[in-house]
């Protein structure tokens, strides 16, 4: 590992993974006790694994929704990734998971009887600020909602003023500042192994795979909404979303940290992520693109960005402009 | 590495096309030959190499008029001549007969570059080949972490606490 630049590093476990944040100098402790108090907030929320979230309550009976400022966008990306894979990527899959094992008690022991997942339009419906659902649903946000956080925590260091960083959630990082960081791309088979090294400077990057958070048999956290079943054609993504803008002050002004345009269209042209925020959400971006390409090639995306998959026959595809080498 | 075996590979993420025979034309190997499972009667009219000059652009040419002959008589084995190569193939989905176009560059006997256009019209045919027609296809050596001089690693997200001993608990239940 290199020691090139020094720097503190702020280290805390949060929604069920490790956490990393890497800066010049030690954040101060009004930053640290926001950074937690965002974290928590969004975790009330979004949680499928605590009774007291907003998730849980809605999964207990059905109703009208309000959900906080920062709802919007998350559902923009998820609908556009529904549409995108014609299905396969969807936040109603929390019942599903849970079914199969994958629940608050990490039972890890799936249900005989399997429940199917939800079509959004016949579940939910989300108007850019309510969610209305016509039976309890499980929402489960995990194709992006922690690159989203990621987000949402470099946007309080750049409030902060702290303009070279590295967040790290653990396969959901972003970088900013002038010194690249050299990413190894860790093999889904062998995590002693790299299969490239990626050249990150002022991007989000996020890895996904179906060897941790896996339990048994062909079980994994990553659902096919319209098989209910986990996938197997791809096993290993990686996307990287660039910054707009590179660093400055103005990469991430725009921030939803308070308030948000309450126009999001509930429904938008099939396959065309949503732009209004691409520059300051990247991670979330690359988050939701990694878990699109479990099931459909980087060419079905209307998105710019980098991208490397490996599939079960342990071949890969990755985009003509990689930042970074592959080892072929 | 033969290009066979990379071809292989390239193509076996295209959900089973067999479409390797009609590049095996380009290629100047008898190695290669026992790919030509396909429409060998369409090289001469399909295959066309180079589709675009390289930086080696001689080479290319020399290939190009070489495409077509399997005998393997005019070229050292294991040698295939930098350059961009193009063929069409043809397979049957159950949507019925559909066609492809492949483009594959290579350099020093390694293919750098796989491109896939498809001239699909059923569905799935056009998802899954319009999904892959822009990036790159290959196979990958896993190099030894330890070894590489890099910041982070990034794979799947790490868990804590919990989930893993809860999947150690399973494990231990199930070998009881």
């Amino acid at each position: 590992m290199r020691t090139s630049t020094p720097h503190a590093q702020h280290r805390f476990d949060a929604i069920g993974a490790p956490w990393r944040i890497d800066t010049p100098e030690p954040l101060p402790p009004e930053v640290v006790a926001a950074i937690a108090e965002r974290i928590e907030s969004f975790d009330r929320t979004y949680s499928r694994f605590r009774t007291d979230s907003l998730v849980s309550r809605i999964n207990r009976e059905p109703g009208v929704w309000e959900f906080p400022p920062d709802a919007p966008p998350l559902f923009a990306l998820y609908r556009s990734l529904y549409e995108a894979t014609g299905g396969a990527v969807s936040p109603l899959v929390g019942a599903r998971l849970e079914n199969l094992g994958y629940d608050r008690s990490y039972s890890l022991t799936p249900n005989p009887e399997s429940v199917r997942v939800p079509s959004w339009d016949n579940a939910v419906a989300w108007d850019g600020e309510r969610l209305t659902t016509v039976r309890p649903v499980l929402l489960d946000v995990g194709a992006a909602g922690k690159g989203y956080l990621v987000d949402l925590v470099a946007a309080i260091l750049t409030e902060a003023g702290v303009d070279e960083y590295v967040v790290d959630a653990s396969g959901d990082l972003v970088h900013r500042g002038s010194s690249p960081l050299r990413v190894a791309l860790e093999h889904p088979r062998d995590p002693t192994k790299a299969i490239g090294v990626y050249t990150l400077s002022n991007a989000a990057l996020c890895a996904s795979a179906s060897n941790r958070r896996a339990w048994g048999s062909g079980l994994h956290h990553v659902l096919d909404a319209l098989t209910g079943e986990p996938t197997t054609r791809v096993i290993a993504t990686w996307a990287v979303v660039p910054a707009a803008g590179g660093p400055g002050p103005a990469a991430s002004a725009t921030l939803p940290t308070t308030t948000l345009p309450t126009t999001t269209q509930p429904t938008m042209h099939a396959g065309t992520l949503p732009t209004q925020h691409r520059s300051a959400l990247h991670t979330m971006h690359a988050d939701g693109l990694a878990t699109g390409l479990f099931f459909r090639g980087a060419a079905a995306f209307d998105f710019d960005f980098q991208y490397v998959r490996m599939l079960a026959d342990g071949s890969v595809e990755y985009s003509r402009d990689i930042q970074g080498e592959m080892f072929t | 590495m033969p290009i066979s075996l990379r071809t292989r590979y390239t193509f076996g993420a295209l959900a089973g096309l067999s479409l390797i025979g009609s590049l095996a034309g380009c290629a100047a190997d008898d190695s290669t030959a026992s790919t030509d499972t396909g429409s060998g009667a369409d090289d001469s009219s399909s295959s066309s190499a180079p589709a675009e000059s390289s930086t080696g652009s001689d080479t290319s040419t020399d290939a190009g008029t070489d495409s077509g002959s399997d005998d393997g008589t005019d070229t050292e084995a294991g040698s295939y001549a930098d350059g961009t190569y193009s063929a069409e193939g043809e397979y049957t989905s159950p949507g019925g007969s559909e066609s492809i176009s492949v483009e594959l560059t290579l350099e020093g006997d390694t293919v750098t570059a796989v491109t896939v256009t498809p001239n699909a019209t059923s569905g799935n045919s056009v998802r899954y080949q319009s999904d892959f027609a822009e990036g790159i296809a290959d196979v990958v050596v896993g190099e030894n972490i330890d070894d590489l001089d890099v910041d982070r690693v990034a794979g799947s997200s790490l868990t804590s606490g919990g989930f893993n001993e809860a999947v150690e608990t399973i494990k231990a239940e199930a070998a009881a």
